[in-house]
């Protein structure tokens, strides 16, 4: 129940266009979407935080990937990663 | 004397000497002999025995060269996607909610902060990205036409992009009112990805008895193509077919349209997945959707019919009828936001507001096997002369609801679904407007084809792309059809290479153009102009 609350308490956020959590295995748990775009999003994302975080201990290994944004021309991409989960949440900051 | 072991080691008690011992008794003694061996005659065992000695040929020397085994990658798949593939994730998966609570309250700030900051930043705007090279001007790529037809003086009536946005598909006929249904005309279907195009040799061409009004070809299948004919009819060709193409057709029968059917358009069916059905819209003012029959035939499933009486008030349409008058329709638009409402146009020249969930009959005077339904809800206010064509805008909202509608008065009317009076008029020409289409890519633009009737002597046909992010009072571009000036009676944007647009001409020719960048790029912010110009407008 908290956690439904949370999920909406970022959804209702000003510009939000949807929001999801992820599993480690890029399963998704929680979306407001329907199921095939989430499924894209999920395995698309999954996929490319991975490479981040990779590229980011790369270059200095004492260092880790605390947040990933995706610009795009119609929305910004945002990914909260954890060890087990990833929060996606997608805004349109077109005021 | 006895015989002692006859029959050989006949045991007895004991051995005593029973009368003189018979000298054969050795005879019949246990011993063991070893087995008899026969040498075995078969070649194999032989020449298990032999052993080489020398050889005749010399010793071939052999290296490896290359290996047949290449790296494969996918290029695609072919099978369709369907949409219950994917299943309700999450009752299979087992989720923690603990520790997902625990993650949840851990980033929960950092993104409310993030997305706050995001909300106020002005760090990108007017920041864009060129990913494409821009295409500066506007490009005529192919000029197409089947000889043939163009020496019968056919027009080309309507065109079709299929579904993978490589055919162009044209109808010749004649769109002058003569009475045409037993006129031949023709399919022309090109190719554009091919090499080795021949603009004047369609890839296909379909002969068709009477003259053929409308094409439609099939949003998935890309080799199924719908017409209307002048004769009421409809017929599905299968491209892909070599010998009779013809798939299913309606046949002349109680249900066919008594008009020329003058658009024709797949519907999503609402009750099997990933089906189609066939819609048609004629002057007889009936709007049929039909099913298709195992034996070739198409038979109705159900329809509309529109009668000035029913048509709502307001309208001159009811002070010039007597008795149940039938509203021609020409042309015809789903809403893509709700697929149960449409627009039509009419002859009377009104866009009218029309819903598939429409419950009352119709006052239609002949009969038909399915009762025909009286689909009007609303009529707009109407153009100077008959509306030749109708398009909702792709680009849905939950209040935004546009469609355009362009008429013989050569005025293109922005309507939003919801009031009578048009957000906007344009006078775009002096001439008709044959047919309009919004962009499917940029919300701001459509592209509206005119040309005079054949009443005046200038015959100039042209395409107007108006843009409503440059100017919302005069086109952005007029597109001059060069060489030879006829009337352009149709176009259609190809939704999959989004850059081109087909133009079809009263000559018989069918051009495919290239638009520039500006107009195939959707800006960041178009959905909102598009919005704010909605409701600028409507205060």
């Amino acid at each position: 129940a908290e956690v439904e609350e949370t999920l909406k308490r970022i959804q209702a956020h000003k510009g939000v266009i949807a929001t999801m959590v992820v599993n480690a295995e890029g399963i998704p748990i929680r979306t407001t979407l329907d199921n095939s775009t989430t499924v894209q999003y999920a395995g698309l994302l999954h996929q490319l935080t991975m490479k981040a975080r990779s590229t980011v201990r790369d270059i200095d290994p004492q260092n880790d990937l605390t947040f990933l944004r995706i610009r795009s021309k119609k929305h910004e991409i945002m990914i909260a990663p954890d060890k087990e989960y990833l929060l996606i949440v997608v805004q349109n900051p077109c005021e | 004397c006895r015989l002692a072991g006859f029959h050989g080691n006949e045991r007895r008690g004991r051995w005593g000497p029973v009368g003189p011992r018979p000298p054969l008794a050795a005879m019949f003694a246990d011993r063991t002999v070893p087995g008899a061996e026969v040498a075995s005659l078969w070649r194999s065992s032989r020449s298990a025995l032999c052993q080489p000695k020398s050889c005749q040929t010399g010793k071939i020397s052999t290296t490896e060269a290359a290996v047949q085994l290449h790296t494969s990658q996918d290029a695609s798949v072919q099978t369709d996607q369907s949409k219950d593939a994917v299943q309700d994730f999450q009752q299979e998966v087992q989720v923690d909610y603990t520790s997902l609570l625990s993650f949840l309250q851990r980033v929960e700030d950092a993104v409310i902060k993030e997305l706050n900051k995001n909300w106020k930043s002005h760090a990108f705007d007017g920041f864009e990205v060129n990913w494409v090279d821009q295409n500066e001007t506007v490009l005529c790529l192919h000029t197409l036409s089947y000889p043939e037809a163009q020496g019968q003086n056919l027009q080309v009536t309507s065109l079709s992009w299929n579904a993978t946005g490589s055919v162009v598909a044209c109808s010749y006929g004649r769109l002058d009112g003569e009475d045409r249904s037993t006129e031949k005309s023709y399919i022309c279907t090109w190719n554009l990805d091919r090499r080795g195009l021949n603009p004047q040799r369609p890839d296909l061409v379909v002969d068709v008895p009477s003259s053929v009004m409308c094409v439609a070809f099939h949003p998935s299948q890309p080799a199924l193509i719908a017409g209307g004919l002048f004769s009421g009819e409809l017929v599905v060709w299968d491209t892909s077919r070599t010998e009779d193409p013809v798939v299913w057709r309606t046949g002349m029968t109680g249900d066919t349209h008594t008009d020329p059917v003058y658009q024709v358009d797949w519907l999503p069916d609402a009750k099997r997945r990933n089906h189609h059905r066939l819609l048609s819209v004629s002057t007889d003012g009936k709007i049929l959707v039909w099913r298709e029959e195992r034996d070739g035939r198409l038979a109705l499933a159900e329809g509309f019919a529109v009668v000035a009486q029913q048509v709502p008030h307001r309208t001159q349409l009811k002070k010039l009828a007597w008795g149940e008058v039938a509203v021609g329709v020409t042309s015809l638009s789903f809403s893509h936001f709700d697929p149960r409402v449409f627009v039509v146009g009419v002859e009377g020249g009104y866009p009218l507001k029309c819903s598939t969930a429409a419950e009352t009959p119709a006052l239609h005077r002949t009969g038909s096997s399915v009762s025909l339904r009286a689909p009007v809800e609303l009529a707009f206010s109407p153009h100077g002369g008959p509306v030749y064509s109708v398009s909702c805008s792709p680009f849905h909202r939950q209040v935004l609801n546009l469609f355009l509608s362009c008429g013989t008065d050569g005025q293109v009317h922005l309507h939003s679904l919801l009031q009578t009076q048009p957000l906007l008029s344009l006078q775009l020409s002096q001439k008709y407007l044959f047919c309009v289409r919004w962009s499917p890519v940029r919300p701001l633009v459509f592209a509206a084809a005119s040309g005079e009737g054949n009443e005046c002597s200038c015959l100039t046909g042209d395409v107007h792309l108006f843009d409503f992010e440059r100017s919302s009072q005069k086109p952005a571009l007029s597109i001059k059809q060069a060489g030879g000036d006829h009337p352009v009676y149709c176009l259609e944007f190809n939704t999959k290479q989004t850059q081109l647009l087909a133009a079809g001409d009263a000559a018989g020719t069918v051009r495919v153009w290239q638009l520039s960048s500006d107009f195939t790029e959707q800006g960041p912010r178009e959905m909102n102009q598009l919005e704010q110009l909605a409701s600028e407008i409507t205060d």
